[in-house]
């Protein structure tokens, strides 16, 4: 089922549109979803799936395969020797040094022994839950397109995010809230900033809401005037908003624009509520890490994203790393201190929330994606420092949660990790996947524009079957 | 191997291998399987000689007779391309088969008994769609209500009402039509004294809008849309274009002084190839450097097309409203255009440059020819006389630098040691200091005020002696070149091509200025169809065709396709008048029609493509803020010149990678001028103008969009511009009505709304002040539904 536009469903398309009372009747009701004929209004998958929600945790910069998820024993014997293999390796021309195995130890983990190196001894633990991708590739090197590639499908700016696409496809769960909510890294935002949560040429209704560090998480959310005041403005705009509807009846647009500034003033609340973690008891706020400086930032984003999965948002972002480039996970100089520091800083608050989500049962509706935008090299970088570049022929990614088969490993690299060999899965592979995940068609979720049906993954997309549970 | 050889040998002298006993048995046994007569994977059968020769879906030839080394089919069969290997399974050729296909299409291909009786081809009938037809002039339909027709716009749209027995909507009051010919036309409310001035002359009032300087703001802001204009590059760097800004001054000029629209079309692909050509013509081809630009891109090669692609696309879309960039990897797959029309095109823009610096953009002196000829050639004197005086200076030992850092200045940048570069960088600023105190500076004064310095301008350049040949690319890889193509216009458009032949002793192809001169020709199917058809969107909202952008066989198919026509014809015949044709339909009854709905007609033609009515319409992102300006009364009203940097919250920063750099701070006189004045950073829209729908900057945009969401709701009730015009609207009120509330409340609804309040609405905001402020009240006014929609 393609989900057309027209004019008429693309507004809000209501029969004979909603006069005053039937309006104030759905404002009055209780229950997050948004009002039927919104832009926003939930949507039927295409066909039935456990995942209603996702997670993307992006770690900025480009994580190691061979220091994470993809062991290379093969790697650690050849250390120190220079790589002959026929790979153009590195980006920028900058010096290639030699084979460098991981210094961290990888050991097979929980039951299914699926192996994970040190460097995250909290999300070991969920070692049974996750479906580790060995084989991506991507079709750049560079990190501007990389985040561009694995955000929105394509190296060039201006096509709508993967979050944009799920809004999209199912609509807002909760409309008091932004449908796709995205957190930066304090250092700064990843590279191309907005061009990674964009709607591209969709409505801006399905772009990416940064929610930001502080008490009033959106922008205008706070009042610039006491409540009282601000609910008696409310009051004065839509009663003079019905009196000029009541000379439009017809007109949905009007009375959907009424309803906004309702939901904008639930949004106060709720969205302050959310952020607002002075009610989580000590030994929450110690699982995410919250009295550690070290990861405090990400373990506050992981304890705010599991309390707007609560909510119904459809989709959250968070962003690992951000600004220069040893802020983030892009390892030039001296990748095990780099990695050491970035995993430190998200292992602990990433297991907290899979934990939390396992209790409250949303694990079973939610899905989560893990990776950046490529990978890094197996070899040094320059000789005699324990740096590593950037490696787009192949790096790891992982997945967990509603719909996905935990405990193993799909796809490998050649036998030093630089290449993805078996079982190859491309960007949009994954994407193709991840949509599929959330009941979702790639090849129906579709956008007319430019003469085009266009797609999150363009023409490409197989799906990963071995993904699913 | 033998077998190759003693082939190879063979080849010498033989005749080409037989088609029927040696070819086509290969052909058959490994290729039409998936390329026959059954099946024709990427739409390529090699069955037949007319097909194979037209190519699949790549719009390349299977092969080239006579030349098999161009041959895709050889390319793919031997293994020599990387990404495409022919058969895809099953054993590949042996050298034996491939040697046998190279004699064979070496010796001229032979295809006995299709080269003669080729099937005649069944017509495309794409091609009879309406949009490629010739235009011509429709009979003006008649009309039973004649008294309602006030021109022929009128009778088009009535005859289709009368012949369903519907009636046009009455014609809206007084009132509502002031507001909406003055948010039409120049985007501001009527101000008091205009409202009391208005005796109900409509036309009079149009023509004294059209007039107006702010006219070209709000229509020059339309054609911004169309022509994906922004002032960064986009990508990680984000840089500002420099001078960008003034292409933008040239099209806000160009509305308000009615330049044609065959000229406008002209000037900005090929304003430097015009005869006349000056600074404006120039300014006006920054049109073609408008797109975004990846100052680092993954892979160089791919790059140059898509800055070539950006160029075709959007002057495909602009001026034809066809999809073409769609053709850049295989032929379209709904519209009859090929990739050799695709790259046909590439071909007219294929001289051009950009003026660059590595990473950095240069912007180029603007003038006439003759001025920039001499500027130019005082630039390299003054750089050679320099250069002399340097040397000299240097060479006399009176310099008072250390003689180790002479040297390293007087050694080329790229020969310098590590220990000469620390020297130059110690000591540059002696040294430029010296050089600041020789006598040659005060020759470089004189040539500077004997030829004075040229404003500077941001476009593309033709600066190649040769330009550099086009080929098809095979799936748009510039790795794979297929046929080369000349200049060319898409050939459903044209019964033959135009001449591409550039003009004696020009200093360019000139192939820009054909191809424009061909967009610009009344033959032209689609040029005026097009133009009008924005007009009449920008008038109404919806076009006559709803898809501005694409009047190809899967464009929308127009319900009044006569009056499109007829407008168009017009429109040619009125000199390409942009202001007449906008006078004419605020003259029409169509125009002037109410919003009044019918249950009936709604019901029926629920999207009014009978235009039964006036459809509703919320402002766009420039126009409701710079209302609130008006009415507030800070518009600052300065016109043209850099962008400004409007308010932006500062949280609204924290995405950025660069949260430091990228905003100056807040100017509040500054800031407060027209919308269309503010900054467009590409990686970083202004909140307030992204959640008022501001279109894509990074492609033409045909359309805005309207939504309403609660983040929407928020910037306007919460945010900083709003309250801060409801305050200063407020400061207003008090001086110019006085004390009296109900004084105050009539003299707001006057001024937002351009009418007086009801009864109810009066008593209503009365109540209100008696516990609230007069700010507050403004505050809701300024977030009215009324106040952002046009009447």
């Amino acid at each position: 089922m393609p989900i057309k536009r027209t004019r008429r469903d693309f507004l809000w398309q209501t029969g004979g549109g909603f006069a005053g009372i039937a309006l104030m009747h759905l404002l009055s009701r209780d229950g997050f979803a948004a009002p039927a004929g919104s832009i926003l209004a939930p949507r039927q998958p295409h066909f039935p799936a456990k995942a209603k929600r996702a997670v993307f945790l992006f770690m900025n910069g480009a994580p190691s395969q061979v220091d994470t998820f993809d062991p290379k024993p093969e790697l650690t014997r050849l250390n120190g020797t220079a790589y002959r293999g026929k790979l153009a390796v590195g980006s920028n021309g900058r010096p290639i040094g030699y084979l460098m195995g991981s210094p961290f130890e990888f050991k097979p983990r929980g039951q299914s022994g699926l192996p994970i190196s040190d460097l995250f001894p909290h999300t070991a633990k969920f070692a049974d839950d996750l479906c580790v991708i060995r084989s991506m590739y991507t079709d750049t090197a560079a990190h501007a397109s990389g985040c561009l590639q694995m955000n929105t499908g394509s190296i060039f700016i201006g096509k709508p995010s993967m979050g944009a696409w799920v809004t999209y496809g199912l609509g807002a769960g909760n409309e008091s809230l932004p449908a796709f909510v995205v957190m930066t890294d304090p250092r700064g935002g990843p590279i191309g900033s907005a061009s990674n949560w964009t709607a591209g040429f969709m409505p801006a209704a399905y772009q990416g809401t940064l929610f930001r560090s502080g008490a009033a998480p959106l922008l205008d959310l706070k009042p610039p005037v006491d409540d009282r005041t601000q609910r008696r403005s409310l009051d004065l705009l839509k009663e003079l908003n019905e009196e000029h509807l009541r000379r439009h009846p017809e007109e949905s647009e009007l009375a959907a624009r009424v309803m906004s500034y309702e939901l904008a003033y639930r949004m106060q609340t709720e969205a302050a509520a959310v952020v607002d973690l002075d009610r989580e008891t000590p030994a929450t706020r110690e699982r995410y890490g919250l009295n550690d400086k070290l990861t405090a930032d990400f373990g506050r984003k992981c304890l705010i994203t599991r309390r707007l999965l609560e909510k119904g948002v459809r989709f959250v972002q968070l962003y690992s790393g951000g600004g220069h480039i040893e802020d983030t996970w892009d390892g030039h100089n001296d990748c095990i201190t780099n990695h050491r520091l970035h995993a430190g800083e998200t292992d602990k608050p990433v297991a907290a929330l899979m934990e939390d989500l396992k209790a409250n049962g949303l694990w079973d509706e939610t899905v989560i994606l893990w990776g950046g935008e490529f990978g890094r090299t197996p070899t040094s970088e320059g000789v005699g420092k324990p740096g590593r570049d950037h490696d787009w022929h192949g790096f790891s990614m992982w997945l967990a949660g509603a719909g996905v088969k935990g405990g193993q490993a799909i796809g490998a690299t050649d036998e030093l990790g630089f290449e993805a060999v078996e079982e190859r899965v491309h960007v949009s592979d994954l994407h193709a996947t991840m949509l599929h995940l959330l009941g979702l068609d790639h090849t129906k979720l579709t956008w007319f524009y430019q003469g085009l049906n266009q797609r999150l993954t363009g023409v490409r997309g197989e799906l990963v079957r071995k993904v699913f549970a | 191997m033998l077998r190759a050889l003693i082939a190879t040998s063979i080849s010498l002298w033989a005749a080409p291998p037989d088609y029927e006993t040696e070819v086509r048995p290969l052909l058959a046994k490994r290729c039409h399987a998936c390329h026959g007569a059954q099946v024709q994977m990427s739409k390529l059968r090699l069955d037949r000689r007319a097909a194979a020769l037209r190519g699949g879906e790549s719009g390349v030839p299977a092969f080239e007779p006579g030349n098999s080394e161009a041959s895709l089919l050889i390319r793919y069969v031997s293994g020599t391309e990387k990404k495409v290997v022919m058969p895809p399974a099953g054993p590949r050729l042996t050298e034996a088969e491939i040697g046998l296909l190279k004699r064979w299409i070496d010796g001229g291909a032979p295809w006995p008994g299709e080269e003669t009786a080729a099937a005649p081809e069944t017509r495309d009938k794409r091609l009879d769609h309406w949009a490629f037809q010739k235009l011509v002039k429709p009979a003006v339909p008649e009309v039973n209500d004649r008294a309602w027709v006030r021109n022929p716009v009128d009778a088009f749209v009535l005859a289709k009402l009368e012949a369903r027995g519907w009636k046009p909507a009455a014609e809206a009051a007084r009132g509502d039509l002031l507001r909406r010919v003055h948010l039409d036309l120049i985007g501001l409310p009527p101000t008091i004294a205009e409202q009391d001035a208005y005796r109900g002359d409509l036309d009079a009032e149009a023509a004294r809008l059209l007039a107006r300087s702010e006219y070209g703001e709000r229509w020059g802001r339309h054609w911004l849309d169309v022509v994906r204009y922004g002032e960064s590059n986009g990508y990680e760097r984000d840089a500002i274009k420099p001078h960008v800004w003034r292409y933008r001054d040239y099209v806000i000029g160009a509305f308000n002084s009615g330049k044609p629209f065959n000229r406008f079309l002209v000037e900005q692909l090929a304003g430097d190839e015009l005869p006349g050509a000056n600074a404006e013509t120039m300014i006006a081809t920054g049109f073609n450097r408008l797109g975004p630009w990846d100052d680092e891109p993954a892979d160089p090669a791919e790059d140059r097309f898509d800055q070539l692609d950006d160029v075709v696309s959007t002057t495909s879309q602009a001026f034809l409203a066809l999809t073409l960039g769609c053709a850049r990897c295989h032929n379209h797959k709904f519209e009859p255009l090929l990739t050799k029309d695709y790259y046909g095109m590439v071909a007219v823009f294929n001289g051009l440059e950009r003026p660059r610096n590595g990473r950095t953009e240069l912007d180029r002196p603007i003038g006439i020819r003759d001025e920039v000829d001499r500027f130019n050639q005082r630039e390299k004197k003054i750089a050679d006389l320099r250069e002399a005086a340097r040397l000299d200076w240097l060479g006399s030992g009176k310099s008072a630098l250390p003689a180790a850092a002479v040297t390293a200045f007087l050694t080329a940048a790229a020969e310098r040691t590590e220990e000469q570069k620390q020297l130059v960088r110690d000591h540059t600023k002696a040294y430029e200091q010296e050089l600041k105190a020789l006598p040659v500076e005060t020759e470089v004064d004189r040539l500077k005020k004997e030829v004075p310095d040229l404003p500077r301008g941001y476009f593309l350049e033709e600066t190649f002696r040769q330009i550099p040949k086009t080929h098809i690319l095979v799936r748009g890889k510039p790795g794979v070149p297929g046929p080369e193509v000349g200049p060319l216009v898409p050939a459903v458009l044209a019964k033959a091509q135009p001449s591409f032949e550039p003009a004696a002793g020009a200093r360019t192809s000139q192939r820009r200025l054909r191809f424009a001169e061909w967009l610009a020709s009344p033959d032209n199917p689609l040029t005026a169809r097009v133009i009008v058809n924005r007009v009449w969107q920008w008038h109404f909202g919806e076009g006559l065709v709803r898809t501005a952008n694409d009047f190809g066989v899967m464009g929308d198919k127009p319900e009044h396709r006569e009056l499109l026509d007829w407008l168009a014809v017009w429109f040619v015949e009125n000199g390409w008048s942009i202001k007449k044709l906008n006078a004419l339909i605020v003259q029409s009854s169509t125009y002037r029609m109410s919003k009044a709905s019918n249950e009936r007609y709604a019901a029926e033609d629920p999207e009014n493509r009978l235009l039964w009515r006036r459809p509703m319409r919320r402002l766009e992102a420039e126009a409701i803020l710079d209302s609130a300006l008006a009415v507030s009364g800070r518009l600052n009203r300065r016109m043209y010149g850099p962008f400004v940097y409007p308010h932006m919250q500062k949280e609204a920063l924290e995405g950025s990678s660069d949260p430091g750099k990228i905003w100056m701070p807040y100017d509040e006189q500054a800031a407060s001028r027209r919308a269309v004045y503010y900054f467009v950073k590409r990686s970083l829209m202004v909140p307030l103008m992204e959640v008022l729908d501001l279109c894509d900057t990074v492609r033409s945009a045909p359309k805005r969009q309207t939504t309403a969401v609660a983040p929407q709701a928020l910037q306007l009730f919460n945010g900083d511009f709003i309250n801060r015009q409801a305050h200063h609207f407020a400061s207003r009120l008090r001086e110019e009505a006085g004390p009296d509330p109900a004084r105050q409340v009539e003299h707001a609804f006057r001024l937002a709304l351009a009418r007086p309040p009801t009864a109810t609405e009066r008593s209503t905001m009365l109540a209100f002040l008696k516990t609230e402020s007069l700010e507050q009240m403004t505050r809701v006014i300024l977030n009215l539904n009324e106040f952002v929609y046009a009447n």
